[in-house]
């Protein structure tokens, strides 16, 4: 469902991604993670379109992201690692603008707006002007519209980040059945609690470069009993092969 | 691993069902079903109806005094404007010939070709500008990148708003002269029925020109560092000013004599190109306006309206083309450079203590430590933040360049009417410097305190009396305006020429003016915080920000009329006819030194009373 293939990325002389090659199919939920700075934002950048490889491809569906642009994004639910809403437009307006650019009609955005205020919990506020959404509503509320026109691929850049315990369940929850269902999920996230928990395979990333791409219990079989958890591997990989990439790149 | 087809994940329909009975939607998520090109535009139309309705609506509810100032400002502007244009035409017409005359043709066209010349240059630069901050550096350009919306959508959707946003101030200028020489060359009905169609479809032209180039240069040299773009301009500036200098400038003597109106005539005849859209507009109205007599032996193509009909269908048709240019140029270029744009160098800068700082520190000696740090914070804060000098730098250096300007009605006589157009210039430009220095207190002074909320965990937590902190800000606004606007005060009193006792009348006012304005802006951003917001100019914009800007206007036209009165009767008494009987010269002494020392009581209240209130509710204020 997703693919890179030999995507690089760089910032002038900086190297953000180098020469990534992964694929995700659908029903999986693909945790990505890594340091700040490690190229996670801008493999999901490029993976929603926002900015294009500088080399290889990224394609969703089969869809180049460069020259299928439309196609590729119509299979894509994004939601961001800072949530932006218009802000003196309501939820509920805001899920209508998302679900008729998507191409619902009427009765089909206002069936999918109502099942995600459901979902999401939104009713209390949805009414009401975004500006005054604290940033645990706003990031439900881009969950909602991320969703709301059933997209075979969800993007979701540190979803965790601002949420209360009861929302990251109800987060984590709402991945988990959508994975179920068969939808393929890419994740970035600093919380590795939250990837062990649901992720069904992790991607560590360190100076641009993939060191390891798999599920967690093959990454366990790497690592001595007693240091299993998805913290001390993901420290004790980030450290020793993250210096050699970080050589290699110099 | 496989992604598989393009096909597979299309054909036809997509059906996801999540988590149980509540994902039961069936929607086709092919590209046939996403909208059309019309429907696209219909929806970002109604997105921005109803934002721009919503924000109406909270207008009039959350800061109805603004609006209202606002609107009220306006009014009374556009009133101005059109008096000043419709007295302006009426002399034209007493002084230089009626509708019709040569001469009157002249000067008309004249004005207009170089007014809407000028606009033509300004409307390609702000609307580029204004472009480049919407599609570049908005985060709801980014959010619609990320959907299936046509880029080219995109760009229209930003350029709407760049067009409205640079042409509004073109239409608030550009009304009231063309209803107040419709009027007075009597024109015709279509002549107010063509000026709508004329106007748009010209702005239409130098802002679409704006937008592409915008999208041309970021296309191409998104790696442009501002630096380069700023040395660029400031070359161009170099290059241009002599030729400006050249053009405007034009000895004393000759000033307003025949031969000096040709030549004028001669060194603007740039602005007269067929080519402009300028002069298709100028031609456009000065045809509409024109009283045409029509005999038998007239073609119909000669009649005004048609030659005003053929302009708009060439200025239509130019807008029209360059609406297709921009959307090939949009198709074209905006994805590619959002992604160059997006991924260009960024430089991190290197701090070390500057030349600046050092001065700084060097001034402040006699301060107390913990105030002196606090000054230098905010002048690092200050410096390193090209927003907001840059806009005290253009707008003083304007006021600068008039006033190095204002000599040149110089009269030699000495006659009562220069003497009171001197003295009334001179306070009118005090008033100037200190209206521009109160939208400076208000948009960066008032918000400081709010601002200071978000940093709190610092500030609150030193060693150091709240007081101080207050007390900070106060002395950064007043001394750091200060000294510019009292070199602008006396630039303009030394190319006027007034007499000394009149300039240290003007020192004594600006001072009094920089302590009130900065006081009113530190009590009432003291008194009247916003916490919740991050953006300066939203905080100015609130309640409080009208307020103190009203209220500083009004402190500034108290303390010149104040002082400015009494002068004004002092230097004239005796020179005019009415001057001793108007008031009796051996009390004027008096009533200018009852003047300066009730302005000083005014400012001494405008600067003890809101400084005192803000302190007394800061030292309570509680950073939720």
């Amino acid at each position: 469902m997703i693919e890179f293939q030999q995507v690089s990325r760089s910032y002038g002389e900086k190297l953000a991604v180098d020469n990534l090659n992964l694929a995700i199919n659908a029903g999986e939920l693909y945790a990505l993670l890594g340091h700040n700075g490690a190229g996670k934002t801008t493999a999901i950048k490029m993976l929603v379109g926002l900015i294009r490889p500088g080399a290889g491809s990224v394609r969703v569906g089969g869809y180049d992201l460069v020259s299928q642009t439309r196609q590729a994004t119509s299979l894509i639910g994004y939601v961001p690692d800072e949530p932006y809403l218009y802000d003196k437009l309501s939820g509920r307006e805001i899920l209508n603008f998302v679900g008729r650019m998507y191409g619902m009609d009427n009765e089909q955005v206002e069936r999918a707006a109502e099942r995600e205020i459901g979902r999401f919990e939104l009713a209390e506020f949805v009414d009401e002007l975004t500006e005054t959404y604290s940033h645990g509503m706003k990031q439900r509320t881009v969950f909602a519209a991320a969703l709301l026109h059933a997209p075979r691929v969800l993007v979701v850049d540190e979803p965790m980040i601002g949420l209360d315990p009861h929302s990251m369940r109800l987060v984590k929850d709402l991945m988990r059945n959508e994975v179920a269902a068969g939808m393929c999920i890419f994740m970035s996230t600093h919380t590795l609690q939250a990837a062990e928990e649901i992720a069904t395979r992790v991607g560590i990333m360190s100076h641009g470069h993939l060191l390891f791409d798999g599920t967690i219990d093959t990454l366990r079989e790497r690592f001595p009993a007693g240091q299993q958890s998805l913290e001390a591997m993901y420290l004790a990989l980030t450290e020793t092969k993250g210096k050699n990439a970080k050589a290699e790149a110099v | 691993m496989s992604a598989g087809s393009a096909d597979d994940y299309l054909a036809p329909a997509i059906a996801v069902s999540g988590s149980g009975a509540m994902r039961a939607v069936n929607w086709p998520a092919t590209l046939a079903s996403l909208p059309s090109e019309d429907r696209e535009a219909q929806l970002l139309w109604r997105l921005r109806y109803r934002t721009a309705r919503t924000q109406l609506a909270r207008l009039f509810v959350d800061a109805r005094l603004r609006t209202i100032l606002v609107s009220s400002l306006s009014v009374f502007f556009w009133i101005g404007l059109f008096l000043l244009f419709y007295e302006g035409f009426t002399f034209i017409v007493d002084n230089v010939g009626v509708p019709g005359a040569p001469y009157h043709a002249q000067t008309v066209q004249f004005v207009f070709h170089l007014f809407f010349a000028s606009l033509n240059i300004m409307l390609i630069f702000s609307s580029g500008i204004i472009l480049y901050s919407g599609l570049y550096n908005s985060p709801d350009a980014t959010l619609m990148l990320t959907m299936p919306i046509r880029p080219e959508r995109i760009v229209l959707f930003k350029f709407q708003e760049a067009v409205f946003y640079s042409s509004w101030g073109f239409f608030l200028l550009a009304s009231p002269i063309m209803i107040a020489y419709g009027i007075v060359a009597g024109a015709p009905w279509f002549y107010y029925l063509l000026l709508a169609p004329l106007i748009v479809s010209f702005v239409y032209i130098p802002c679409s020109i704006g937008a592409i180039c915008c999208l041309f240069v970021i296309h191409r040299l998104p790696k442009l560092r501002r630096i380069v773009v700023a040395g660029a301009l400031l070359l161009l500036v170099c290059a241009v000013t002599p030729l400006v200098w050249r053009t405007v400038n034009s000895p004393q003597s000759r000033l307003f004599g025949t031969e000096w109106f040709q030549d004028t005539l001669y060194r603007f005849r740039f602005t007269q190109q067929e080519w402009l859209p300028s002069t298709w507009l100028t031609n456009g109205l000065l045809e509409a306006a024109r009283q045409g007599t029509t005999t038998a032996a007239d073609e119909a193509t000669d009649l005004p309206i048609v030659q005003s009909i053929l302009y708009l269908a060439l200025l239509v048709s130019n807008a029209l083309f360059f609406h297709v240019l921009t959307i090939w140029a949009a198709k074209r270029w905006f994805r590619a450079s959002y992604a160059s744009f997006a991924c260009r160098v960024r430089r991190n800068r290197v701090i070390r203590r500057s030349l600046a700082d050092r001065v700084m520190s060097a001034l402040l000696v006699g301060f107390p430590l913990p105030l002196q740090l606090l000054l230098i914070k905010d002048w690092r804060l200050l410096r390193r933040d090209p927003v907001q000098w840059s806009q005290f730098l253009i707008f003083f250096g304007l006021l600068g360049l008039y006033f190095l300007n204002v000599d040149r009605f110089n009269n030699p006589h000495n006659d009562i009417g220069y003497l009171t157009w001197i003295n009334m210039v001179s306070f009118l430009n005090l008033a100037v410097v200190g209206l521009i220095l109160s939208t400076f207190t208000t948009r960066f002074i008032y918000p400081m305190i709010s601002l200071e909320g978000h940093c709190f965990w610092i500030l609150g937590l030193l060693p150091i009396d709240r007081d101080t902190i207050l007390w900070s800000k106060f002395w950064f606004a007043s001394l750091g305006s200060w000294i510019p606007c009292s070199l602008l005060v006396l630039l303009s009193d030394v190319m006027l020429r007034v007499p000394m006792m009149v300039v240290v009348v003007h020192q004594l006012t600006c001072v009094l003016l920089c302590l009130g304005l900065a006081s009113i802006a530190v009590g009432f951003g003291a008194m009247l915080p916003n916490f919740r917001e991050t953006s300066p100019s939203k905080i100015a914009a609130g309640f409080g920000g009208t307020l103190n800007l009203v209220l500083s206007a009004l402190y500034i036209m108290v303390v010149v009329v104040l002082t400015a009165l009494p002068c004004h009767f002092y230097l004239l008494a005796g020179k005019g006819p009415w001057g001793a009987s108007f008031v009796d010269p051996q009390y004027l002494r008096l009533w200018l030194i009852l003047g300066t020392v009730a302005a000083i009581i005014v400012g001494a209240i405008a600067t003890v009373v809101p400084l005192r209130r803000g302190l007394r509710a800061f030292r309570v204020l509680e950073f939720a």
